[in-house]
C-alpha cells in the first residue's frame, strides 16, 4: 500500500478542527439549500424565514418546466465531456513526451508551454473571439470545446506525474522490444489513473463552470451552456424578487458535477488503495 | 412486407420536412434579442396580454400574440442575461448582431456615435408613428441629432416610495398626501421630526454596492440647478459649488442618522416592506412588488403605501433623472421584407404600450399616459409627471463608463469615505482622461 | 535509452505535436495579436491607430492601475499561504481509508464544484450586513452588523474568505495524489526508528511533498493573480476600487469602454508579472529537486 499512514488514529484536536472546518464548509451550502426551498415572496420580506417552514419545491418545478433547460444541460454535458476527453488525450501524450522522450528543443518547448499558465483569460479572450469569428466557429460545439484544449495546465500536471514514475518500468518494457507508443499505452498510462481522474475532474469542472467564453461565443439561446442559460433566464432584480429561484438554479446546476465527483471519487480512492508503485 | 411500410414512412417524413421547410421559407424572420428573463414555463404560448403579469410575462405574451396575428412573419426570440451588453459587443465585433435588441436609452449614444445602429425614422413613418407620439422624456431618450435611434418602450425612473402610515404618525400629512420638503433644510427638519415621532429613520436607502442610487440622487438634485455638466462635448465639469452642496447634503443625511446606511438593495427592499422607515427612494420597477404588499392583509405595508416623484429640493424645476428601455436596430444587412416586418412590429408594440405599463414603468407614448386606463392603475396619477419632466443622464458618449466613474467617486464621498472636494476633482479628472483617449 | 537515431531524436515530437499545434494556434496566436493590439489605440469594433508605447506610458501613470496591482498582490498574498496550509492539513488528515474520511473529503471538495456566479451569490447572502446569514447570527448574539461588502478595509478580506472557501477542494486533491506517491517503506523505516509524529512529518512527508507543494503554490498564485469573478460580482471592485483586482480593471476597460488597445496593454503587464512570479517560484522550488 502506498497510502501514507501518518497516524493510526487522529488526535482529538485534529478531529475537532476537522469538524469545525466541516461546519464552516457546509454552512453556506445548507443556507443555499434552505433558500432554494422557500417561496420568493417570503424571502423578499426577510431572508431569515429560510430557517422556518413552510418550505416548497415550487422553484425547482419552475426550473424543470423551462423548455430550454434540458437543452442547456445537454450542451454543457457535451462541451464538458468533449473538452475533458480531449484534454486527457492530448495532455497524456504530451506529458509522456516531455517527461520521457528526448527531442530537440524539449526544454525550450516545455518552458514555452509553461508560459501559457501565466496568460490571463482576459488577455486573449477578445483576440480569440475575433479568430473564431473569422473561422465561423461561434455558436457551435467545436467553438466551445477547442479553447479548452489549448490550456497548458494539463500538460504541466501530466508531465510532473510521468516524471515521478520510476524509469525502470520503461526500460523493462523497451528491453522486451516495445515501441515508444506501446510503452506509453500499455505500461505507463495505466499507472497514471489517479492523475487522469484528478485532471479529468479538474477539467470537467472548469469547463462546466466557465462563463465568459460561452457567454460571448454561444450567443444563441439553443447553444447556451447551463451556466449561461440559467443566468439568462433570470429576470432583472432577480436577487430581490427571485432569490429562492436563483438558489434553486444554483443547486440544479451543481447536481451533475456532484454526480461526476462522486463517481470519480471512488476511482481515486480505489487507485490510492490499490496502486502498487514502489 | 416491411419494405413498403418503411418506404411509406420515409416518404411521409420527407414530405413533412418539406412542409416545414417551405413554411419557414415563406415567413420573414426577425431575430429579436432581449433580457427580462425567461418564463416559457408559464407563458410559453400565451397570447392573452391582459392576463400576463410581470416584465417577462407581458413581453412574452406580446411577441407570441404578434407572431399569431402575423403568420407571414416570425419573430425569433433570444433571451440573454441582463444587461446583455457584453454579448452584444461580442456579436457586433463578430459582425453578426441581432435584428432588434433591448437597450437602455442611456446607452444608445455610445453605439450610435460609432455607427453601430440604424436610425428607425423611415420604419416609424411606415408604422404611422413618430416622435410627436412619444412622451417628452422618451423623446429625450431616443432622439439624438434630430434622428430617432430606437423605439422607446418605457421610462424608468427614481421615485419616492412612501410609508403613508408612518408619515401620518410623524405629522407630515395633509389633504390625503404626504408633506414633502421643498429645500434641503426643510428635509432635515422633517427628518428629525419624523425620527422623534416614530423612532424610525426618515429614509431607507440602498447604499451598499449601489453606486447607481447615489448617481441618480446626485444628478436629480444637481441638474435642477442648471449648471451644465458638459460645457464642451469632451469635457466634464463637476467640481462646482452646487455639486459640493448636493453631496454634502446627501452626506449629512448619513452622518446625522436620518437614513439607513448599511443596506444593499435586497436589504433595503425588505426593510421598507417591513415598515421600518418613511421613504425608500428607488424606482418604478418596485411599484408592483410594493403594491402587492399594500394589498395583503397582515403585512406591515398593508394600506400604507403610496409613491411620488422626487421632491424638488434644489433649483427651480424638478429634473428627475430617468432612463428607459428601448428597442434598437443594430446596423446590419436586412431585406426590405424584414424592414417592413419590423415596422409592423413597431406599430404593434406602440399599440400595446399600455400593457407594458402594468409593470410599473411609465409608458413611452403620450396617448397612453393620458389615457384613463393608465391613470386608473394604482398610483399612476401621482407619478405621471415623470413622463414630462424625466431627464436623461447628461452624456454625449461613454455613458456607461462615465456613470461608473462618477458613481464610484460620489459614493465614496456620500458614505464619508472620501473628502468631497477630492472626490469631485478626481471624478472630473478621470472622466476627462477617459474622454481624451476615446475615439 | 537506445533506439533508432532518427526516431529517438524526432519521434518525441509526435507525442507533443497535437497539443502544441492547438496551443500555438488557439492561445499563442491570439496572445501575439493582443500584444500587437496593445501598441494601438484600438476599439472593439475595428477602429485602429498605431501609437507605439502610448498605452504603456499611460498605464505607468495610471493610479487605478497601480491600485489594482496592489490589490491583486494583496489578495494573492493572503489567499495562497492560507489555502495551501489548509488544504495540506486536510489532505494529511483525510488520507486514510474508510467511510468517514471519504464523506469529509467529499464535503471539502463540494464547494469547488460550484461556479463563481453561484459562489458569489451564496456569499453575498452570508456577508451582506443587513440580511445575510452572518448578520442574522450576529443579531442573535446582540452584536453590530459587519459591513463586509462596503468597508474599504473589509472588502479584500471578504473576497479572500470567499475564495478560500471555494478553492480548498482542488489543492486538497493534489496533495492527496502526492501523498499517495510516498512509498510505504519510508514510513515503516521511520516507525522502526521510533520517530515521533512531528519528526516523521518534517523529515519524510514534507520533503516528499515538495514537488506537489511547489505545484500547488504556483498554480494557486497564478490563479489568484487572475482573480476576477468574485471581485466583479461580490464587491464590484469597491468601494471606490478598494477591492478591484487587475483583471476586473481589464474587463471594465475592454467590455465597458471598448478600449481594446489599452486593455490588452494592461493584460500584457499582468502576463509579464505572472511569468516573473511563476518563474521565481519554479526556480526556487526546482532547486534540490533535479536528480
Amino acid at each position: 500500500m502506498a497510502a501514507s499512514p501518518s497516524r493510526r488514529s487522529m488526535s482529538k484536536g485534529a478531529w475537532i478542527g476537522l469538524t469545525l472546518g466541516a461546519i464552516l464548509m457546509a454552512a453556506p451550502l445548507v443556507w443555499t439549500l434552505l433558500l432554494s426551498i422557500k417561496a420568493n415572496g417570503e424571502l423578499m420580506r426577510d431572508s431569515g424565514t429560510a430557517f422556518s417552514p413552510p418550505y416548497t419545491l415550487e422553484n425547482y418545478a419552475a426550473i424543470l418546466q423551462g423548455n430550454m433547460v434540458f437543452r442547456w444541460l445537454i450542451n454543457s454535458v457535451i462541451v464538458s465531456l468533449g473538452t475533458t476527453l480531449g484534454v486527457l488525450a492530448l495532455c497524456s501524450l504530451a506529458g509522456y513526451g516531455f517527461a520521457r522522450l528526448d527531442f530537440p528543443f524539449r526544454k525550450t518547448l516545455f518552458v514555452f508551454v509553461l508560459l501559457g499558465l501565466a496568460i490571463p483569460e482576459q488577455a486573449v479572450i477578445l483576440p480569440q473571439h475575433r479568430l473564431f469569428a473569422d473561422l465561423g466557429l461561434h455558436n457551435s460545439y467545436p467553438g466551445l470545446i477547442l479553447p479548452g484544449l489549448a490550456g497548458p495546465f494539463g500538460v504541466f500536471f501530466m508531465t510532473q506525474y510521468f516524471r515521478a514514475i520510476p524509469r525502470d518500468l520503461d526500460e523493462a518494457a523497451m528491453l522486451d522490444g516495445a515501441s515508444r507508443f506501446t510503452t506509453f499505452w500499455k505500461v505507463l498510462l495505466p499507472l497514471t489513473a489517479p492523475a487522469q481522474a484528478t485532471l479529468g475532474v479538474f477539467t470537467f469542472l472548469g469547463t462546466w463552470n466557465s462563463y465568459w467564453w460561452p457567454l460571448i461565443s454561444a450567443t444563441r439561446g439553443d447553444m447556451f451552456t447551463l451556466t449561461v442559460g440559467l443566468a439568462s433566464s433570470q429576470m432583472n432584480y432577480a436577487q430581490t424578487s427571485g432569490l429562492g429561484f436563483l438558489m434553486a438554479q444554483a443547486v440544479f446546476a451543481s447536481i451533475p458535477i456532484f454526480i461526476v465527483y462522486l463517481i470519480f471519487q471512488k476511482q481515486i480512492v480505489g487507485a490510492m488503495a490499490g496502486a502498487a508503485v514502489k | 412486407m416491411i419494405r413498403p411500410a418503411r418506404t411509406l414512412l420515409l416518404g411521409l417524413a420527407a414530405f413533412a420536412s418539406l412542409l416545414g421547410c417551405s413554411r419557414q421559407d415563406d415567413r420573414t424572420e426577425i431575430y429579436l434579442q432581449r433580457f427580462f428573463g425567461e418564463c416559457g414555463a408559464v407563458y410559453g404560448a400565451a397570447v392573452d396580454l391582459s392576463a400576463a403579469e410581470g416584465e417577462c410575462g407581458i413581453i412574452t405574451a406580446l411577441i407570441n400574440r404578434f407572431n399569431a396575428e402575423n403568420p407571414d412573419v416570425h419573430v425569433e426570440v433570444n433571451v440573454v442575461a441582463w444587461p446583455g451588453y457584453p454579448q452584444l459587443a461580442a456579436q457586433l465585433a463578430a459582425g453578426d448582431p441581432p435584428d432588434l435588441v433591448t437597450m437602455h436609452q442611456d446607452f444608445i449614444a455610445d453605439y450610435m456615435t460609432r455607427g453601430l445602429l440604424e436610425p428607425i425614422d423611415p420604419l416609424l413613418a411606415q408604422a404611422g408613428i413618430g416622435p410627436q407620439n412619444f412622451t417628452a422624456a422618451a423623446r429625450r431618450g431616443v432622439v439624438k441629432g434630430g434622428r430617432v435611434w430606437a423605439l422607446p418602450w418605457d421610462t424608468v425612473g427614481g421615485l419616492w416610495h412612501v410609508n403613508t402610515r408612518l408619515f401620518q404618525q410623524a405629522g407630515l400629512w395633509r389633504g390625503g398626501h404626504p408633506v414633502f420638503p421643498t429645500s434641503p433644510e426643510e428635509l432635515i427638519a422633517h427628518a428629525r421630526q419624523f425620527r422623534a415621532r416614530t423612532g424610525r429613520p426618515y429614509l431607507i436607502q440602498s447604499q451598499v454596492n449601489d453606486p447607481a442610487t447615489h448617481v441618480r440622487n446626485f444628478y436629480t438634485f444637481y441638474l435642477a440647478q442648471g449648471v451644465p455638466v458638459f460645457p464642451q462635448p469632451n469635457r466634464i465639469r463637476l467640481a462646482t459649488p452646487e455639486a459640493k452642496q448636493v453631496i454634502e447634503f446627501l452626506r449629512l443625511l448619513n452622518s446625522e442618522g436620518l437614513s439607513t446606511r448599511d443596506q444593499d438593495n435586497p436589504a433595503a427592499i425588505a426593510s421598507f416592506m417591513n415598515g421600518e422607515g418613511g421613504v425608500f427612494p428607488t424606482g418604478t420597477w418596485m411599484i408592483g412588488n410594493f403594491q402587492q404588499e399594500a394589498e395583503t392583509e397582515g403585512r406591515p405595508l398593508h394600506a400604507s403605501y403610496s409613491v411620488y416623484p422626487y421632491p424638488r429640493l434644489f433649483g427651480q424645476r424638478p429634473t428627475p433623472v430617468v432612463g428607459g428601455h428601448s428597442w434598437v436596430m443594430p446596423a446590419r444587412e436586412r431585406s426590405d421584407a424584414q424592414r417592413a416586418a419590423i415596422a409592423r412590429l413597431f406599430r404593434f408594440m406602440a399599440a400595446h404600450n399600455f400593457d407594458w405599463s402594468r409593470t410599473g414603468h411609465i409608458p413611452a407614448f403620450q396617448a397612453v399616459v393620458d389615457s384613463p386606463e393608465f391613470r386608473a392603475l394604482p398610483h399612476r396619477t401621482n407619478i405621471a409627471p415623470l413622463a414630462e419632466t424625466g431627464t436623461p443622464f447628461p452624456a454625449v458618449k461613454l455613458q456607461g463608463p462615465i456613470e461608473g466613474l462618477v458613481g464610484e467617486e460620489i459614493s465614496a464621498a456620500i458614505m464619508g469615505q472620501k473628502d468631497v472636494d477630492a472626490a469631485l476633482r478626481d471624478a472630473e479628472r478621470r472622466v476627462n482622461e477617459l474622454l481624451a483617449v476615446s475615439f | 535509452m537506445t533506439g533508432p537515431g532518427v526516431w529517438n531524436r524526432w519521434g518525441g515530437f509526435a507525442f507533443v505535436a497535437p497539443f502544441l499545434l492547438l496551443y500555438s494556434f488557439l492561445l499563442i496566436y491570439p496572445l501575439i495579436n493582443g500584444i500587437i493590439l496593445s501598441f494601438h489605440n484600438a476599439d472593439l469594433f475595428g477602429g485602429q491607430r498605431f501609437i507605439g508605447l502610448g498605452n504603456y506610458r499611460r498605464l505607468l501613470g495610471d493610479p487605478i492601475f497601480h491600485q489594482s496591482i496592489f490589490n491583486t498582490f494583496k489578495l494573492a498574498f493572503i489567499i495562497v499561504p492560507i489555502l495551501t496550509a489548509i488544504s495540506l492539513a486536510l489532505a494529511l488528515a483525510l488520507n486514510r481509508p474508510g467511510r468517514t474520511p471519504a464523506v469529509f473529503r467529499g464535503l471539502f471538495f463540494s464547494s469547488s464544484v460550484l461556479s463563481v456566479t453561484i459562489v458569489t451569490l451564496i456569499w453575498r447572502f452570508i456577508l451582506t450586513p443587513d440580511a445575510g446569514l452572518m448578520a442574522e447570527l450576529l443579531e442573535a448574539v446582540g452584536a453590530d452588523p459587519i459591513p463586509w461588502l462596503s468597508h474599504p478595509d473589509l472588502t479584500i478580506p471578504a473576497l479572500a474568505i470567499t475564495t478560500i472557501w471555494w478553492s480548498v477542494g482542488l489543492p486538497m486533491m493534489l496533495f492527496l495524489a502526492g501523498l499517495q506517491q510516498i512509498p510505504e517503506d519510508m514510513y515503516e523505516a521511520a516507525a522502526l526508528d521510533r520517530a515521533g509524529k512531528w519528526t516523521t512529518f518534517r523529515k519524510i512527508t514534507l520533503p516528499s511533498l515538495k514537488r506537489t507543494t511547489v505545484l500547488v503554490v504556483m498554480l494557486q498564485t497564478a490563479a489568484q493573480l487572475q482573480i476576477f469573478g468574485q471581485a466583479q460580482l461580490l464587491t464590484a471592485g469597491g468601494p471606490s476600487g478598494a477591492s478591484r483586482p487587475i483583471v476586473l480593471y481589464i474587463y471594465e476597460v475592454s467590455f465597458g469602454r471598448w478600449e481594446l488597445g489599452y486593455a490588452t496593454a494592461l493584460a500584457e503587464m499582468l502576463f509579464l508579472l505572472i511569468i516573473a512570479v511563476t518563474l521565481i517560484q519554479y526556480w526556487t522550488g526546482a532547486r534540490g529537486q533535479e536528480r
